[in-house]
């Protein structure tokens, strides 16, 4: 199962390729995690993961018409996979589940001073 | 739209960076990405600034998932990689014969690093002084009383002054005045005293000449003032517990005491300085500028840029001759290069023990010596694996290997092997150094910097090396015929290289036995020096220093008397095989004559026979003045004298005009008082009553810790506070000959290897020969043949080679130690006992490596070998 799980910043290229559907293309993927998330991503960064999301079988791709304003050259448009939406599941449930099973206590311990 | 997509044009320098490392499926999409990116920008930047983010953001393209594959997809590479995994799965394979190979190969290395490192230090001495090739000794000469000359390392103290006065080549020079056996009580109170021994006393010209790193002080008025003194680090640290010890005083205790200001604090004096001091003072005899009579003052200079030494040496002796009119024979003086001191000057009086040139000649050939033999066994193996290689070879040929390729590949395999052994080799070096410090005489460490350095060239000419070895096999390998490589059939140069296997290997072995040899004559011959009778009884005599700090040496002697194990004490001025000094004797031809002061109690207590005459008596007063002399027998004959003549007056010495009259008393007989190199020479003792040096006790008993601790009781009532060191004389006998222990060390170390080495190598052909001939044995056995016929087949065969290897070397090596020995005026003989032992050494180890494995191979029951087929 090497390679088959979901880093981070992965999870959240992959929930953008989900959200822009059928329009998910490098660039675009970035300007929507930069108004999302408001951290500055470089196009390298997203290729990068797009790139590692493709060899795990996350999604898979393929090229559009080529457009007028890239100078011609075709978007390599991205679409979610069965077995990344099931990753995609088992991290959200993971992530619930766990989240549920936080005590009210702990959470209010958040507001304790200095804490960070 | 269109305008904007035509107008704005990325940096072009950007696109074609990324199109230079980016690969070629993702170009069209990435470019596209970036294009949109730009245009973005370009709407509300400056086309500068929408330059440099595209930059940013093509260079963070810089990932490996974008960048082509160049390198794993070369063919190149691939096939460099299998060539490395074949190479490791081969050495895997044959486990016997890789870590054969490694062990004496790394063992080859090993030595001859150590080797290496250790001539190196040798070469490197005094090369530390700033100018060191201006730097010389001026040393002159003494006539023998055969008239031959005397190599001799002192000169008198005008010398110095002289030479810079006259000769305008002579930049500087300085005196050297070392502590001549004596033991200086130094002390920075009255509760801090030690004995010190390393005190120079000089000229404050001392660093003009020589170089020694200061830590505190200024060079130049570290001795000019005659109460100045420098000392070094340790000493620093020893005596106040800190470096910076400037203006402090420290007293040299004696019959007036003298306080010193401390004016400089240098560095320890470096291991690769041919002499050493702990303390520098200022020389302060009085009339020493113009006395040409003492001997005991080493003189240095420092000559002018561009000085032709040559010149200077003709113009020597015509100075010597105007400075000193007097003379009616001028001995040679010349100058030596300081650099050469160590390893090329053998005078009488050297500052300290020097090295040997024969020596550096002898090890560094040794060295070579093993790394041939270990190079040898790597070849060997190698060649005769690739033998057994044939059918892959074939195979790769069939499959389209280039002859090209295959010698790639053997090259890899021969290069992983040497970067093992280097390895292995720097390991084995270190672990040599720790062991081996004593037998070097100092720490050396693989870790220091410039020993690393050395390791690194070391290992790249081992690479270069190993290039060279493999290219052997390489080529041998690749030259194979297909068809017949195929078929396993082993070709002409199959035989040829066969051929050079044994060639090799009685290489090999003589080199060997010449160590063997070797070994066997330098250790007879150090056994021989140990046992030689040394013309008077030398065990067990006690000799105790400074005990010039008892009083009455008279008390002190019956003191030690009246205890049961001492069997006679005495006094003397000096250590016979040590310390003496020496004096012209007998006119008109005068005899250069070492003595000893002694008192009347040492030619009994040192077991010397009188031949002739009579002892020196207390009750005569006379005996102690003058020159009443025993002497031993070579004296006596150089004196021109016979036994007729002890007892009688005879012209003694020259005073000018007058000449005064001396007898010899008694007549001894020869004895060693220097090492066997030089001949015996004359030895005189003379009989004084005063105060002297070293008081020597003759023991009887064999428990000695008893007795020592009785002696030491008598010391210290008599001693006033010095301190009890005492030592045998058997002792400075043994280091009269520390250059040739040094050498039977080593020489026994290598040999050990070296001919463990051969054998390693021997083994493994064996080993490779009865597998190849397991069916020929079997085949054999089924036909009748006996085990011992059958191993008797294989064993000849290499006993052969070892008897062919034996006749070269013998005469070889009877050659190289006559020319060893004839460098001692007494030596063992060569006798046929240590040819016979080589030859029955090497002989015996081969037929026990090769028999037991091929009586192995003719025990085995022939069907397990035939069945097969």
């Amino acid at each position: 199962m090497k390679g088959t799980q979901l880093g981070e910043f992965e999870e959240l290229v992959l929930l953008v390729v989900g959200v822009l559907y059928p329009d998910a293309y490098g660039y675009g993927i970035r300007q929507e995690i930069m108004k999302e998330s408001r951290r500055n991503v470089t196009i390298g960064a997203v290729h990068s993961a797009l790139s590692r999301l493709q060899d795990k079988g996350f999604v898979k791709s393929e090229f559009a018409e080529a457009t007028h304003e890239r100078g011609g050259r075709r978007k390599r448009l991205f679409q979610i996979t069965a077995s990344g939406k099931r990753a995609l599941e088992t991290n959200h449930q993971l992530r619930n589940s766990l989240f549920d099973r936080i005590s009210d206590l702990a959470l209010k311990g958040l507001n304790f001073e200095g804490s960070f | 739209m269109k305008d904007s997509s035509s107008t704005y044009q990325p940096p072009k320098a950007a696109d074609r960076f990324l199109r230079w490392f980016c690969r070629e499926e993702l170009l069209e999409e990435v470019k596209g990405d970036l294009f949109e990116y730009y245009l973005l920008e370009r709407k509300t930047k400056s086309e500068w600034r929408a330059g440099i983010s595209y930059w940013f953001h093509v260079l963070h393209f810089l990932r490996p998932f974008a960048l082509k594959r160049k390198i794993q997809d070369s063919n190149f590479n691939i096939m460099y990689k299998s060539y490395f995994k074949y190479a490791w799965r081969n050495m895997q394979k044959h486990r016997t014969n890789t870590l054969m190979n490694l062990l004496s190969l790394g063992v080859g290395m090993a030595c001859f690093i150590f080797i290496f490192i250790y001539i190196k230090g040798e070469l490197s001495y005094d090369k530390f002084h700033n100018d060191s090739d201006r730097i010389h000794r001026v040393v002159i000469d003494l006539f023998e009383s055969d008239g031959g000359i005397l190599p001799d390392a002192t000169t008198p103290p005008a010398l110095a002054i002289a030479l810079q006065r006259e000769l305008p080549e002579i930049a500087s020079s300085t005196r050297v005045f070392p502590k001549w056996g004596r033991k200086f009580l130094i002390g920075a109170n009255e509760d801090q005293q030690y004995f010190e021994e390393e005190l120079i006393q000089t000229d404050s010209s001392f660093f003009d000449v020589f170089s020694f790193p200061f830590i505190h002080g200024e060079p130049k008025t570290a001795l000019d003032a005659p109460d100045k003194m420098v000392l070094t680090r340790s000493m620093a640290l020893k005596y106040f517990g800190r470096e910076n010890v400037l203006g402090e005083t420290l007293t040299i205790y004696g019959s007036n005491n003298q306080v010193k200001r401390i004016s400089a604090v240098v560095e320890d004096v470096s291991e690769f300085s041919h002499f050493t001091f702990d303390f520098l003072t200022r020389l302060n005899f009085n009339n020493i500028d113009n006395n040409w009579g003492w001997w005991n003052y080493y003189t240095y200079v420092k000559v002018n840029q561009d000085t032709d030494m040559r010149a200077l040496g003709g113009k020597l002796l015509g100075f010597y001759e105007s400075a000193r009119p007097d003379q009616e024979r001028y001995a040679p003086i010349y100058t030596q290069a300081i650099t050469d001191i160590h390893l090329k000057s053998n005078l009488k009086w050297e500052l300290s023990v020097n090295g040997n040139m024969d020596n550096i000649y002898i090890f560094g050939a040794l060295g070579v010596f093993v790394l041939l033999i270990s190079c040898i066994n790597y070849l060997n193996l190698t060649i005769a694996d690739s033998l057994k290689r044939l059918k892959e070879i074939g195979v790769r040929k069939v499959f389209g290997a280039h002859k090209k390729s295959l010698i790639s590949q053997f090259l890899i395999e021969a290069l992983l092997t040497i970067i093992f052994a280097i390895v292995i080799g720097g390991v084995f070096a270190e672990a040599l150094f720790r062991n081996m410090g004593d037998v070097l005489g100092r720490n050396v460490s693989m870790l220091q910097v410039e020993n690393l350095q050395v390791f690194l060239l070391i290992g790249l000419t081992g690479v270069v090396f190993g290039i060279l070895a493999g290219l052997y096999p390489a080529l041998h390998m690749s030259s194979f015929k297909v068809a017949s490589a195929v078929k396993g059939i082993v070709s002409k140069s199959g035989r040829s290289a066969k051929g050079l296997r044994k060639t090799l290997l009685v290489i090999q072995f003589s080199i060997s036995t010449i160590m063997i040899v070797g070994t066997l004559v330098v250790f007879e011959q150090l056994k021989y020096v140990q046992n030689s009778d040394l013309g008077f009884e030398s065990e067990q005599v006690l000799i105790i220093e400074n005990s010039r700090r008892i009083s009455n040496q008279e008390t002190f002697k019956a003191e030690l008397e009246r205890i049961p194990a001492i069997s006679r004490a005495s006094v003397a001025d000096g250590i016979i095989g040590g310390l003496n000094w020496t004096m012209t004797v007998g006119t008109p031809n005068g005899v250069l004559m070492n003595y000893v002061v002694t008192d009347p109690d040492f030619i009994d207590a040192m077991g010397f026979e009188l031949l002739e005459g009579r002892n020196f008596d207390k009750e005569r007063p006379t005996d102690a003045q003058g020159g009443n002399l025993i002497v031993n027998k070579k004296a006596l004959s150089d004196l021109g004298l016979t036994m007729e003549d002890v007892g009688k007056p005879v012209p003694m010495f020259s005073n000018g005009d007058s000449i005064i009259n001396g007898t010899v008393l008694g007549v001894i007989e020869d004895f060693h008082f220097t090492d066997f190199k030089s001949e015996i020479k004359p030895f005189a003792f003379v009989y004084r009553t005063n105060t002297k040096d070293y008081s020597y006790i003759k023991l009887n008993s064999t428990n000695i810790g008893q007795t020592l601790t009785q002696i030491e009781e008598a010391w210290n009532v008599a001693s006033n506070g010095a301190p009890f060191e005492y030592y045998f004389l058997d002792e400075t006998y043994a280091s009269l000959h520390v250059q040739e222990e040094k050498l039977s060390n080593i020489l026994l170390y290598l040999t050990f290897l070296a001919v463990f080495i051969a054998f390693m190598g021997m083994f493994a052909i064996a080993n490779m020969t009865i597998k190849d001939r397991l069916k020929e044995i079997a085949v054999r056995k089924v036909l009748g043949a006996s085990v011992t016929g059958v191993s008797g087949m294989i064993t000849t065969k290499f006993l052969a080679l070892v008897l062919v290897a034996n006749i070269i070397a013998l005469p070889l090596s009877y050659y190289l130690m006559s020319e060893w020995l004839s460098g001692f005026a007494y030596r063992t003989d060569l006798g046929p006992l240590i040819f016979t032992l080589a030859l029955g050494s090497t002989l015996l180890v081969a037929w026990i490596t090769v028999g037991y494995q091929s009586v192995r191979a003719a025990l085995i029951n022939p069907i397990r070998n035939l069945r097969q087929d």
